[in-house]
């Protein structure tokens, strides 16, 4: 991983951090507590079906992504860590690909 | 038959299997399922939906579907219950059931308020003067209760649920009762964020489902108790033997995995029917072809009936119909028993490995005296029909 | 079917204690709110202040609930609460909701989604928000409610219905307790239909024994009644007959008081006029909380509190140009029954008879 792309990842946590507060309602929740590699759904930060779904809308809007295979959407929701590589993978401009 | 049950003098349906009755149980009887792409109004959504062909002209309120709709399904169970088209001389209830009639949202009146600061009155004249129940109500000059009932989902079988209680506690004699919804804009938008609208035809049970499709129509009734039906020389063997409705404290969008207030508004409704499981010659189930409905709804019917129980679900000929979907599913069940078959489960081809049962494949001959109706709402409401033949 | 516990949310606060403190202190200026379509931009309104009215342990359980639906879940928590009984099992617990316009600022909400970013791109939790029976799912899920929830939305007499079904199903062995309530919102588009429609009271006040022409202040809120067949220690009153008809053609119960639902939603309100009486007081309580198509609710809270109390609360706004026998003092005295009235745009009644037990 390149200091660029590193960087690049930090920001885009922090990013979904504030928007997983706003759009999901998380009233008590500070965007900074969220730990980048807890689970999202069940244990970890507890949310649940309607909240992907939700997510979904959130990456459409804010990076134009579209997650249309929800058993995909599971790995990729899975915590901070893995949406926001796979919002960097998608949304990188990769002129040799 | 109990003494205060309530009778069921009059039928009406308008869905995509057919604007009357006869119509619809033609295309179910030969497994024909009339669904396109949305023509209504322009979308970018590609989602196959069962709209309604054709509103006969005389029921064609120009702007309001949905009022369009309720109207052709009443005046068909009016005239098959042999009842004027004006009630004013009797003691008629109308509860109704629906989603879209009940909110304001004409999208062209908010973009232009959103706009402007200024919008045609029109759109919010055509909704005040529209809530379901109180322009049926008035346009056939029903002098009863009337209500409008918007459940989400299960709005059309707690309709006729809490008519049928108004009949037995005397506020009324006859009660026009059932659900209808216009296809929108707003649902289909709605239903498709959710995750759960299938790209292609639905198929409930299925193992490969893929959700649900959206329909529209309406299903009325028109309950009668005995006395007023003795009264009028009307004589019917249907009857609605009994409805349970229980709640599932659980989430806005999901079923409880358990089934609980499903399981709990069957019992209810078997026992205020005064039967056993194994009276049920068959279930019109909710059956919407969604992963967690059919899982639940399959996991509880067979729990309940055990591995052999006849059922079906109906929307794979209607699409989900939301508020309409427990009027027309509680006329097609009703039909069932007074005709003695039912139609194979539109959609299904392959078993789901991870569900007990499977529905009917085929056309399948019913003996029995007893049928059942579920749904399940969005959120909050299961509701459970027993309807019934009786043998004199 | 007797009132066991009320909750209510309006413009003033939460709490039937809240509540009876503004049957005491009388009418107040309503707020003034941005208009950001209006002309003048400004508009009255009994709004109520979610942030003032918050609780903290059922917020958690309602972050992504809309204001329709917390005002209701609010309601009819705070009734159970208010009444005292302990041992509800939620298997024959009821909910039934009335509305007159559901939850429409998140309707509107969800169409800016559509509009804003397309049919493909919409929020399902704005949707699932704007589904009519939203707040009686939450308040199903928050109280854990397993017996039978109806949702009503309905411009006429939709309180009254809901009282009715309630009635229905505990003398059917439905349910042993109902959660009966109802919710309405203000919303900027509601507002500007309203003043389209309907005359603004530009000082702010409402005239209910004005008839015509009518004034109204819009107002928001939710009242949730617990009933039951049961009597407690704490009971309010019973409700004796809900009755509909023409004129109140059921209406021949004989009361001490007559409450009417008159607020400035009909433009022309005389038909009250036919329901009241000269040998009998009429009060109205509009003006405390704002005109409202489920005002009903609240001015049968007001009477409840009557009986309860056996305390007149005088009227908030007395201007009387037709000389009626108007509820003068805040005084108290042997009150046997209280009638809650309310007329449609059709001239037809329905009326709510309340009686001391």
């Amino acid at each position: 991983m390149s200091d660029n792309e590193a960087q690049e990842l930090v920001e885009i946590r922090k990013k979904l951090k504030t928007m997983l507060v706003e759009n999901l309602s998380l009233e008590d929740v500070n965007p900074d507590d969220i730990k980048a590699d807890e689970p999202l759904f069940g244990e970890g930060l507890g949310l649940d079906s309607l909240d992907a779904v939700e997510i979904v809308v959130m990456l459409q809007r804010n990076f134009g992504l579209e997650v249309k295979d929800m058993n995909k959407g599971r790995e990729i929701f899975y915590s901070i860590d893995t949406l926001a590589k796979y919002v960097y993978d998608h949304t990188k401009a990769s002129p040799e690909s | 038959m109990k003494e205060n049950d309530v009778l069921i003098t009059g039928m009406g349906v308008i869905c995509a299997a057919g604007s009357n009755l006869e119509e619809a149980l033609t295309s179910l009887s030969v497994g024909k399922r009339n669904a396109g792409q949305v023509s209504l109004f322009e979308t970018p959504l590609k989602y196959p939906v069962f709209e309604v062909k054709e509103i006969p002209g005389e029921f064609d309120l120009a702007g309001r579907r949905s009022l369009s709709l309720t109207l052709c399904a009443v005046c068909e169970a009016l005239s098959m219950a042999r009842l004027p088209a004006d009630l004013s001389e009797l003691r008629v209830g109308v509860c109704l059931g629906t989603t879209v009639a009940s909110q304001l949202n004409g999208r062209q009146f908010y973009e232009s308020y959103r706009r402007t600061g200024s919008a045609s009155m029109l759109a919010v004249d055509r909704y005040l003067k529209g809530n379901l129940a109180e322009f049926i109500s008035r346009r056939v000059r029903a002098c009863g209760p009337y209500m409008t009932v918007v459940n989400a989902c299960s709005s059309g079988s707690d309709a006729i649920g809490a008519a049928s209680s108004w009949i037995k506690n005397g506020l009324c004699d006859i009660a026009i009762a059932g659900g209808a919804d216009e296809l929108s804009r707003i649902s289909l938008s709605g239903f498709g964020s959710l995750g759960i609208v299938s790209p292609e035809l639905c198929a409930p049970f299925d193992g490969n489902r893929k959700g649900l499709n959206l329909g529209e129509g309406a299903g009325v009734l028109v309950l009668e108790s005995k006395s007023s039906a003795a009264k009028r020389g009307s004589a019917t063997e249907l009857y609605l033997a009994g409805y349970g409705s229980a709640s599932d404290a659980y989430h806005l969008t999901a079923p409880r995995p358990d089934g609980l207030g499903l399981e709990l508004s069957i019992k209810k409704a078997l026992l205020a029917s005064g039967i056993k499981p194994d009276a049920i010659s068959f279930v019109n189930a909710h059956g919407t072809g969604t992963l967690d409905n059919d899982k639940v709804e399959g996991a509880v019917l067979e729990s309940l009936f055990g591995k052999n129980i006849k059922f079906l679900s109906t929307k794979g000929f209607t699409g989900h119909t939301l508020g309409a979907a427990g009027g027309i599913e509680a006329v097609f069940t009703v039909a069932g028993l007074q005709e003695g078959w039912i139609p194979a489960s539109a959609g299904f081809r392959n078993a789901d490995q991870t569900l007990p049962i499977a529905p009917v494949r085929k056309k399948t001959i019913i003996n029995g005296r007893y049928a059942l109706s579920t749904s399940l709402a969005f959120g909050v409401s299961n509701a459970a029909l027993v309807f019934a033949k009786s043998t004199n | 079917m007797n009132i066991l516990g009320i909750g209510i949310v309006f413009a003033r606060g939460s709490g039937i204690n809240c509540y009876e403190n503004a049957l005491r202190e009388g009418w107040q200026h309503p707020a003034e709110v941005n208009v950001s379509q209006a002309k003048d931009r400004r508009s009255s309104v009994y709004q109520v202040d979610l942030d003032r009215v918050k609780d903290k342990n059922l917020w958690k359980r309602l972050r992504r609930a809309d204001k329709f639906s917390k005002m209701a879940v609010l309601a009819a928590a705070s009734a159970v609460t208010n009444s005292a009984v302990l041992d509800i099992d939620k298997k024959r617990l009821g909910v039934i909701v009335a509305s007159a316009f559901g939850p429409q600022v998140t309707t509107f909400d969800f169409l800016d989604g559509l509009l804003d970013y397309g049919e493909a791109n919409v929020s399902p939790t704005i949707f699932s928000n704007s589904v009519h029976n939203a707040a009686t799912s939450y308040v199903a899920e928050v109280l854990g409610v397993h017996g039978p929830c109806l949702t009503i939305t309905q411009f006429q007499f939709s309180f009254q219905t809901a009282l009715l079904m309630a009635r229905v199903w505990l003398d059917e062995g439905r349910c042993d307790y109902c959660l009966v309530g109802a919710v309405d919102q203000y919303g900027e588009v509601l507002g500007y239909i309203q003043n389209h429609k309907l005359s603004l009271a530009k000082d702010g006040r409402i005239k209910p024994f004005n008839f015509k022409p009518t004034y109204q202040v819009p107002g928001e809120g939710s009242v949730f009644f617990l009933v039951s067949r049961n009597k407690t220690a704490n009971v309010f009153c019973e409700i004796e007959h809900i009755c509909f008809g023409k004129n109140g053609e059921d209406n021949n119960v004989t009361a001490d008081l007559n409450i009417i639902d008159a607020d400035g939603t009909l433009a022309d309100e005389s038909a009250y006029l036919s329901a009241i009486s000269p040998e009998i007081p009429t009060a109205a309580y509009a003006p405390l909380f704002g005109s409202l198509m489920i005002g009903s609710a609240f001015n049968c809270t007001a009477g409840a509190l009557m009986l309860k109390n056996q305390v007149y609360y005088k009227n908030p706004v007395t201007d009387n140009p037709q000389g009626i026998n108007l509820l003068q003092d805040q005084g108290s005295s042997g009150i046997e029954r209280i009638s809650c009235i309310r007329y449609n745009c059709n001239a037809e009644a329905a009326v709510i008879h309340l009686k001391c037990v």
